[in-house]
């Protein structure tokens, strides 16, 4: 199911009750004699693969892996409840958007002396999701590099050139739903994929301050964000479609939702679910707010990470390396989970400069390679992201059908999230 | 208190205790799955987080033991989640069973054809789970690929927002109705059946109409099960979160995340704020406790 | 059979209703067997149309055939998953339902057939759980066997499920009406013991009404959703409704079209439940409705 892991490391809008989406576990360690034990926890498909081929590379590191439900079905819950049990296992599979949530609830174990020398393997926005101020607490698997992703169909029947700028894509959006009133630019988007666009325009929900979380979700420069999607509901450019039902693909299939900016991974959901949209679709850039540019943002992606209570730190750091930076093994998770390395040195992989005909044989990668070296800097996560997404989608999805302004979403989400962390006895600055 | 005693003092003994043992497997359980978690999460209701700085370690709880409830009676969403839940109730558990005791007298009716066929047709939605049948209902409501609105569109020229803010409660409400309607209805049927012939057939020679005799006969005597029918629906809308939870992605943001009581616990627990998530679910306990039985109290059925 | 049970349709005569009347009736009775039955009729034509077609075409009528197809298409996604997931859901309502009306008729029966110290109080305690719904209890469960270890296990979901007040409470009725104290006189005249005599003489009496118990606590544990959702993590122990609603939620992983007709599929056991005992399902919603 290469889907499925394209999806769970993309996460989605967590319908499910519990916790939001990674797993982690730790727990494990050395014999005195044999080699050391390690056990894992993850479910993107392909990492029991993985293991295979460490385990096979060397004696002295034997690692166990066990497939746990998708993170926001309930994988975190199992590792956060194995933590709290004392008998969690040494690494698991966290979401970069819940690593904080996980590190606040003081389940991980910070590696950062182990993990120094290897920092220059990785991509710098990817290392910065798998650390929380100085600590880090794992290795980066895979990313989630943003462009842009078009129906050319669309795009040449109208003559538009394909927007590099945001005011270009207002235009568009514009030209597009004039001539056809059926046709939009682009559907909605919620929590984690709204995040991506904040993402890119530098400004970060929150930021680590010293010994205080920083909630910046109300920030001027979101504000600007906000308002420029505000343009375009008000004008009702946008489908009424929700992101990710049935619509939406039917959309996404037939033309009259005619762009998507999102990740990588949205390359398999165009593929897997509108498939009536084959030999039309292609990537470009994500456009700019100043023409020129080349800034992306990034949605989704996980990491490995090592579970408080690990006692080999070393043996899984050695372990959790090896598989996000192995070529060989890391072209069969492309190929088996779709995934999109984290590691720099692998975005050159064979497997990932191909031509796909879904793409009318356009090497989409090549795009996406270009994405992932300019993703920005700077953003960070915050301490209870379920909780924080579930006040943004309650306010956003007003605002997107004409209720409310994504302003005042923001602005609410802002407050609630900062009460919520102060309720409980944290450092909040503002 | 023993109803016979055979031989003697042993014997009497063992029916005392016979009762019990015959009670005490259910007893177990019910002490277990039922008073030790109450207990239980009333007991965490008393504790709140605390944590401290960036918080980067775990949480650990203070026994606090009135801020959770202080949190609750000003939690404006957890208090607007029980207003919305009450206004459903007002209004959608009398629509419904004014409907399954409008359709059980049809069906009882002399006009009637094919009673097994109706009587059937309209449990049969009962079959379907509520979260599956709101799985369905939530393709028949899609804002853009609705079949219902499809249909409307081409022959009538208009649609039906199913979420403008308006109408979203409602469109909970139409599933729930749909699910529920066809099981109250045999209820209040399988009561009309137990009405003697010979009360109907001195209503007619009488003259009474059919009507006159529906309202004046069949009603009164069905009371019973209209009452409780009532009950088991105000309980119904209490809980009710199925349904708004798998509708909500697709209700653009007028079904929130704490639309309903019990979905505002749930989105603690997803918060991992479980001492708060507890003292929500106990107070609503209490609440839909005192309600069912002042109902109860209140039509008389308890004196029984 | 219990008295409930052989309640007989009373004749009534059709002479003396007008062609008005009957017309009114019926289409009233039409339209309301259309409300019901309309999303229904959605999900079966939905089903059998070609896959990848379920959301064109009006929704309302035939429109090519493959089922077959769709079918295998549901049985494809993670390995068969969706079939452990029905096995799950009968496991956990077969053996729940089992075991919760051997409970509850132990229960029931004694409340209904002797006289002691405390019954009151015990008769009073399960009317009052009858009116606090089980959903309330759900969250307080989970956590409780968070703290216990039970999370993740079947016992999380099994346990619960077992217990029904609602069940005693119908199992007392259904005892009160038709076990005859003279019978139960007569077995301990001839010296056998209570246990014995509600094994071998009342159970046996009181089987239809049990059937119907099981009936309705069947249904209310396959149609139960957050208490698995909660306290059941691991995919391959769900019951098949909350593999259902995360298909639903997978944003797309499971095509919307595999969730209809994986749908469909899963309504089907209790459906035909409903069409072959439809006599003890009436039998207890009498008996719920004379009191």
């Amino acid at each position: 199911m290469k889907k499925t892991a394209l999806r769970s490391a993309g996460l989605a809008g967590a319908v499910a009750v519990g916790l939001a989406l990674t797993a982690c576990s730790s727990g494990g360690g050395a014999t005195a004699d044999g080699p050391a034990e390690i056990d894992f926890w993850g479910w993107a498909p392909g990492y029991a693969d993985a293991v295979a081929a460490y385990n096979a590379s060397q004696d002295d590191v034997k690692v166990n892996y066990e497939e746990v439900s998708p993170g926001a079905k309930g994988g975190y819950e199992k590792m956060l409840n194995a933590v709290t049990a004392g008998n969690a296992p040494c690494l698991g599979q966290v979401g970069y958007e819940t690593l904080t949530s996980f590190a606040a609830q003081g389940a991980l174990e910070d590696v950062s002396d182990i993990a120094a020398d290897d920092e220059g393997d990785f991509s710098a926005a990817t290392w910065a999701a798998m650390s929380v101020g100085d600590a880090v607490y794992g290795v980066p698997v895979d990313q989630g590099p943003m462009a842009l992703f078009y129906n050319t169909e669309v795009f040449d029947a109208l003559g538009i050139a394909v927007p590099t700028t945001w005011d270009e894509y207002k235009a568009a959006a514009q030209q597009i739903h004039a001539a056809d009133p059926s046709k939009y630019i682009s559907a909605t988007y919620l929590n984690y994929d709204y995040a991506g666009f904040d993402w890119q325009a530098q400004a970060p929900w929150f930021g680590v301050d010293g010994d205080s979380w920083n909630v910046s979700i109300d920030s001027p420069e979101g504000g600007e964000v906000a308002s420029y999607w505000q343009g375009m509901v008000d004008e009702g450019l946008l489908s009424p479609a929700p992101m990710w039902d049935q619509s939406w693909y039917t959309g996404l299939g037939d033309g009259s939702i005619a762009t998507h900016v999102g990740a990588v991974w949205i390359a398999g959901i165009l593929k897997g679910s509108a498939p009536d949209g084959a030999g039309k679709w292609a990537v470009a850039p994500m456009p700019q707010w100043n023409a020129g540019d080349e800034i992306t943002g990034n949605v989704g992606g996980s990491g490995t990470a090592v579970l408080k209570g690990c006692d080999n730190p070393e043996a899984a750091w050695d372990f959790a390396h090896f598989m996000s930076t192995d070529a060989d093994t890391y072209s069969a998770l492309v190929e088996s989970a779709g995934l999109y390395p984290a590691a720099t040195d692998l975005l050159t992989l064979p497997v990932l400069s191909e031509g796909d005909d879904y793409f009318g044989g356009q090497n989409i990668y090549e795009v996406f390679a270009e994405s992932s070296e300019h993703v920005a800097d700077g953003w960070v996560w915050g301490p209870n992201m379920p909780e924080t997404v579930g006040f943004l989608d309650d306010g956003l999805s007003g605002a997107w059908a004409g209720t409310g302004t994504i302003a005042d979403a923001l602005a609410t989400t802002q407050q609630k999230t900062v009460d919520a962390l102060e309720a409980q006895g944290l450092s909040v600055s503002e | 208190m023993t109803a016979v005693t055979t031989n003697g003092a042993s014997a009497r003994v063992r029916r005392w205790r016979t009762p019990w043992l015959f009670l005490t497997p259910f007893l177990l359980l019910f002490v277990a799955m039922y008073l030790a978690p109450i207990a239980f999460a009333f007991i965490q209701s008393l504790f709140t987080l605390q944590r401290d700085g960036l918080g980067l370690t775990a949480p650990t709880l203070a026994f606090d033991p009135f801020a959770n409830y202080a949190r609750v009676f000003t939690d404006d969403e957890f208090i607007a989640s029980l207003g919305r839940v009450l206004l459903f109730g007002v209004v959608q558990v009398p629509v419904m069973l004014g409907l399954a005791l409008f359709i059980a007298l049809l069906i009882d009716s002399k006009s009637a054809r094919g009673r097994g066929f109706f009587r059937l047709g309209s449990f049969l939605p009962f079959a379907v789970p509520g979260v599956v049948a709101a799985v369905m209902w939530s393709f028949l409501y899609s804002p853009v690929t609705s079949p219902i609105n499809g249909f409307l569109e081409s022959a009538f020229g208009f649609t039906i927002p199913f979420f403008s803010d308006a109408l979203a409660l409602w469109s909970v409400a139409n599933v729930v109705t749909w699910c529920w309607t066809g099981y109250n209805m045999l209820i209040i049927y399988s009561a009309l059946q137990t009405i003697p012939a010979e009360t109907l057939e001195a209503a007619k020679i009488d003259g009474a109409s059919s009507w006159r005799t529906a309202w004046s006969i069949k009603i009164p005597m069905v009371r019973p099960a209209l009452i409780l029918t009532t009950v088991f629906s105000i309980i119904g809308s209490a809980q009710l979160f199925n349904e708004p939870t798998v509708l909500k992605p697709i209700s653009g943001g007028a079904i929130t995340s704490t639309y309903t009581p019990l979905m505002a616990a749930q989105a603690q627990v997803a918060a991992q704020n479980y001492p708060y998530a507890a003292a929500e679910s106990v107070v609503l306990a209490v609440l839909v406790g005192v309600t069912s039985f002042v109902f109860f109290k209140i039509t008389g059925r308890g004196d029984r | 059979m219990t008295p409930t049970l052989a309640s007989a349709t009373r004749p009534r005569g059709q002479r003396d209703t007008t062609p008005a009347s009957r017309t009114g009736v019926m289409a009233v009775l039409l339209l309301a067997a259309f409300y019901f039955l309309m999303p229904i009729w959605w999900l079966i034509v939905a089903a059998t149309k070609p896959a990848g077609h379920q959301f064109s075409g009006s929704g309302l009528w035939f429109d090519g055939f493959g089922l077959v197809d769709n079918i295998a298409l549901v049985f494809d996604v993670n390995n068969g998953i969706f079939g452990r997931w029905m096995l799950n859901s009968i496991f956990y309502s077969g053996t729940a339902a089992l075991i919760g009306t051997v409970v509850s008729a132990m229960a029931g029966y004694a409340i209904a057939k002797y006289a002691f110290r405390g019954r009151g109080v015990v008769f009073g305690v399960i009317l009052a759980a009858v009116l606090i719904p089980k959903v309330m209890f759900t969250l307080p469960l989970f956590l409780m066997f968070n703290q216990v270890g039970l999370l993740n296990t079947p016992l999380a979901m099994l346990l619960p499920s077992i217990v029904s007040p609602f069940g005693v409470y119908l199992a007392s009725v259904f005892a009160a009406q038709s076990v005859p104290d003279e019978l139960i006189e007569a077995g301990r005249l001839d010296g056998a013991g209570e246990f014995r005599i509600f094994r071998s003489v009342s159970m046996r009496i009181m089987t239809p009404a049990l059937v119907t118990i099981f009936l309705f606590q069947f249904v209310e544990v396959w149609n139960n959703y957050l208490l698995p959702a909660m306290v059941l993590n691991d995919t391959s122990l769900q019951p098949v409704v909350v593999g259902l609603v995360g298909w639903s939620a997978s944003n797309g992983n499971v095509p919307a079209g595999t969730v209809v007709v994986a749908a469909f599929l899963s309504i089907i056991p209790l459906v035909i439940a409903f069409l072959s005992l439809q006599r003890f399902w009436r039998a207890g919603l009498t008996a719920g409705a004379i009191k």
